[in-house]
C-alpha cells in the first residue's frame, strides 16, 4: 500500500510534474504523429482513403502491412536522386552559413557590450516579416527583369539579363538567407560566453592571435558550431516553400516530391513513405553522433 | 621562510626586470598604476602586495604585454620589452584560477607553449615528462583538467608556465583558489617547484602571509604607487608609514609628540601613555608622530607594571581565542581599544584574565615603531 500511495505522490508532486509536461508534449505532438505517419506509410490507398492496417472482419485482428510504397522508393531513382540533392543542398547552406555565420557571431560576440543588443536585435528582426514576403522579396531581385538585373544592364555592365531565378544560385540564397539567423544565434551565444583567459594563456604561451584563433576559439566553440549546423540542416534538408518559389524544376528537393506525392497525386502512403526514409536519414547520424560523442565523454 | 638576502658585503646582483616610471591610465582618467618603477633581481621571487583595486593586477598584465603602459618602460635583460606583444616575450605567466585549456589534456596543456615554439616532438615529449615529474602528476597526464583536483591543476598551471624555461615568471594571485589547509602545502611545493628550476618570479598576492613566506622581497602598493620595498621582516618589523603597518599584519596605532629627543633614545608622550624607545628617530622634540605596535609585543598582566613608560592600563572587552594565541582586545580609559596577543604555550590560558578584569598591558623599548605622520 504504501509503494501505491508513494506513485501517486510521487506522479502528482512538482518534480515530475515539471518533467511530465515537456514529456507529455513530446509524446503528443512529436511521437504519436510520426507513429501516425509510419502507420499510413505501411498501408495503400483504397480509393479516397487510406486501408486499415488491422482487420477484424474475420472476428480476429488480421494485421496487413504494406511495404510497397517503401520498395517503390527503393527502386525509382528519382527519389534517390531527390534524397541526396536535398542533402547536398542542405549541406551546402550549412556550410555557406557557418562560413558567413561565425565570424559575424565573433564580431558579434567581441563587440562592445552596449552594442550588443542592438547587433541582436538586427539579427532577429526579419523574423517581424513573413517568411513567404521575404521570399517573395528574393523574387523580385532576381527576376530576368528584377532589381539587380536591371540596375546592372542600366550599368552597362550586361547585356542580356543573368539567368538567376529558378536556378541553384537563387536557391541557395534563399536558403542561405533564411537560415543565416539559426547559424548565427546558438554561435553568438557560445562565443559571447567564451573566457578571454584561455586566449590571454594562449598568447602568454606565444600562439599569435591568428593561430589562437584556430588552437582555443574554434574547438572551444564546438558545441555552438554543432548547434547551429544542426538548427540549419535539420529544416533546410526538408524545406518547401524555398525550392518551390525560388529553385524552380531543375532544383530536386525532398519536400517538393513530398508535397505532390499528397496533394497532386494524392497518395498517402507513398508520402508518408517519403517522410519516414527522410527523419530517419537525419535522425540515424544523429543518434551516431550521439552516442560517439557521449562515449568521448566517458572516457 | 625565504629570507632577504643581505645587501651589504654581497656582488651587485644581476638585475633582470626593469620597470622605469611606468603609468597606465584607464579610459583617460583612471590612474590604475601611477609612475612605478622597480627592478627584480636574477633569481628572486618579488611579491606585489595589495588590496582588490590598488594596481597590482594591472603592473603584473603590463609586465607579461597584455596591458600597454601609457608611459614609462619595461626592460627584460636589458631588452625594452615594452611594445612586445605577450606571444613575443620570454615571460611566462600562471594565471588566477589557472585559465588551463578545458579541451586539451594535462600532457597537451603542458605541451601547447612548446609546440607552438616548433620544438621537435621528441624534446617536447622529454620535457613535458620532465615537467609532470616535478609536479608529481605522471599517472594523471591524460586527464582533462576538470578531472583533477584543485591542487593538481594548479600545479599542472604552474608547470605549464615553466615548461618554456621563461626567463621570468609571473604568478597571479598562485593560491588563492585553494582553501586554507590546501594553501600552506601547495604554498611549500610552490616555492621548492620554483627554487628548484631556479627561475625569477614576479608574483601578485592581496594575502600577506603568502606574500611573506614565498617572496624575497615585497613591494606594498595603495593607489597604484609603492608604499614600501623590502624584504618580509623589513616591511613587517620597520614599516615607514601608517598605511603599510596597517596593511600588513596587526597594529595598535597611538598619536603623539615627541617629548625627548635623544641619540639613544626618545620618548613620545600620547594621551593613553608615554612611550619610550630604546633607538633615535629622525625627528625633532614637539613634532607629531604615531607609534606602531604589534599585539604579539604587548604583555598583559594583572599587576601594574613598574616605572612610568611603556604601559597602559584597561578593561578586557573582547577575548578571541585562536588556539595557538589568543587575542585580547583593551579598552583603555581614553575610549581607544588595543589589541594584545598572548601566546597559548601552556594548556590553561595563559594569564588567566576574562571580560571585564581590569588588566595592564605593557611592552619592551624595542617592540615599537616610530611613524612620521
Amino acid at each position: 500500500m504504501a509503494t501505491k500511495q508513494g506513485f501517486f505522490t510521487r506522479l502528482l508532486d512538482g518534480k515530475h510534474a515539471v518533467i511530465g509536461i515537456p514529456y507529455l508534449w513530446f509524446i503528443l505532438l512529436a511521437a504519436v504523429p510520426i507513429l501516425i505517419i509510419l502507420k499510413i506509410s505501411l498501408s495503400e490507398m483504397q480509393g479516397t482513403s487510406v486501408s486499415n492496417m488491422i482487420d477484424w472482419s474475420n472476428g480476429w485482428p488480421k494485421l496487413t502491412l504494406n511495404f510497397s510504397s517503401y520498395q517503390f522508393i527503393f527502386s525509382d531513382s528519382l527519389y534517390l536522386k531527390t534524397y541526396l540533392s536535398s542533402i547536398k543542398y542542405a549541406l551546402l547552406t550549412t556550410l555557406i552559413c557557418l562560413v558567413i555565420g561565425y565570424p559575424f557571431a565573433y564580431f558579434m560576440a567581441r563587440s562592445p557590450k552596449h552594442m550588443q543588443p542592438t547587433l541582436l536585435m538586427l539579427i532577429m528582426l526579419p523574423f517581424w516579416t513573413s517568411f513567404l514576403l521575404r521570399i517573395y522579396a528574393w523574387k523580385t531581385l532576381l527576376e530576368n527583369n528584377g532589381i539587380i538585373n536591371n540596375v546592372l544592364m542600366s550599368l552597362g555592365v550586361i547585356d542580356a539579363p543573368l539567368q538567376m531565378m529558378n536556378t541553384p544560385f537563387s536557391l541557395m540564397i534563399g536558403m542561405v538567407y533564411s537560415y543565416l539567423p539559426f547559424m548565427i544565434l546558438p554561435l553568438y551565444a557560445n562565443l559571447s560566453k567564451l573566457d578571454m583567459r584561455y586566449l590571454e594563456a594562449a598568447a602568454d604561451l606565444g600562439t599569435s592571435p591568428f593561430k589562437a584563433f584556430w588552437l582555443i576559439t574554434v574547438p572551444l566553440s564546438k558545441a555552438g558550431i554543432i548547434a547551429g549546423s544542426m538548427l540549419v540542416f535539420i529544416p533546410t534538408i526538408g524545406e518547401y516553400v524555398i525550392p518551390e518559389l525560388l529553385g524552380g524544376s531543375s532544383t530536386l528537393m525532398i519536400g517538393r516530391v513530398l508535397w505532390n506525392e499528397f496533394f497532386s497525386n494524392n497518395d498517402w502512403p507513398m508520402a508518408s513513405a517519403v517522410a519516414v526514409v527522410m527523419i530517419l536519414l537525419i535522425l540515424v547520424p544523429m543518434a551516431i553522433y550521439n552516442k560517439s560523442q557521449a562515449e568521448a565523454e566517458m572516457k | 621562510m625565504a629570507t632577504a638576502p643581505k645587501e651589504i658585503n654581497q656582488p651587485a646582483p644581476e638585475v633582470l626586470l626593469r620597470v622605469e616610471n611606468v603609468t597606465k591610465i584607464y579610459d583617460g582618467t583612471v590612474k590604475a598604476v601611477d609612475d612605478v618603477s622597480l627592478t627584480v633581481n636574477k633569481g628572486e621571487i618579488f611579491a606585489l602586495l595589495g588590496g582588490s583595486g590598488c594596481g597590482k593586477s594591472t603592473l603584473l598584465r603590463m609586465m607579461a604585454g597584455f596591458e600597454m603602459p601609457t608611459k614609462g618602460k619595461i626592460f627584460l635583460a636589458g631588452q625594452d620589452i615594452t611594445n612586445l606583444p605577450p606571444y613575443q616575450r620570454p615571460i611566462n605567466m600562471m594565471f588566477q584560477s589557472y585559465a588551463l585549456f578545458p579541451h586539451l589534456s594535462v600532457w597537451e596543456n603542458i605541451a601547447f607553449g612548446l609546440k607552438r615554439d616548433g620544438m621537435p616532438k621528441d624534446q617536447i615529449a622529454e620535457r613535458v615528462e620532465k615537467m609532470l615529474n616535478l609536479a608529481q602528476l605522471g599517472k594523471f597526464a591524460q586527464r582533462k583538467p576538470h578531472q583533477l583536483s584543485g591542487g593538481q591543476q594548479q600545479r599542472v598551471a604552474l608547470v605549464r608556465s615553466l615548461a618554456k624555461r621563461p626567463q621570468l615568471l609571473l604568478l597571479d594571485e598562485p593560491l588563492g583558489a585553494l582553501d586554507k589547509k590546501l594553501r600552506e602545502t601547495t604554498q611549500l611545493e610552490l616555492v621548492n617547484i620554483i627554487e628548484e628550476v631556479g627561475v625569477t618570479c614576479v608574483l601578485v598576492t592581496h594575502d600577506q602571509e603568502e606574500a611573506m613566506t614565498m617572496a624575497s622581497r615585497i613591494a606594498v602598493m595603495s593607489e597604484g604607487y609603492f608604499l614600501q620595498v623590502g624584504a618580509p621582516d623589513a616591511v613587517y618589523e620597520m614599516p615607514n608609514s601608517r598605511k603599510v603597518a596597517d596593511f600588513i599584519g596587526n597594529v595598535n596605532l597611538f598619536d603623539g609628540v615627541i617629548e625627548e629627543d635623544e641619540a639613544d633614545h626618545v620618548t613620545v608622550r600620547c594621551p593613553e601613555c608615554v612611550h619610550y624607545v630604546g633607538h633615535g628617530v629622525s625627528g625633532h622634540t614637539g613634532m607629531a608622530v604615531g607609534v606602531a605596535l604589534r599585539p604579539e609585543k604587548i604583555m598583559l598582566s594583572d599587576k601594574k607594571p613598574k616605572g612610568e613608560y611603556n604601559w597602559c592600563e584597561g578593561e578586557v572587552i573582547e577575548i578571541v581565542y585562536f588556539g595557538a594565541h589568543t587575542t585580547y582586545h583593551l579598552k583603555l580609559d581614553s575610549g581607544k581599544v588595543i589589541k594584545a596577543q598572548e601566546l597559548n604555550n601552556t594548556r590553561d590560558l595563559s594569564c588567566g584574565l576574562t571580560w571585564g578584569d581590569r588588566a595592564y598591558a605593557h611592552w619592551n623599548d624595542l617592540a615599537m615603531v616610530v611613524l612620521a605622520q
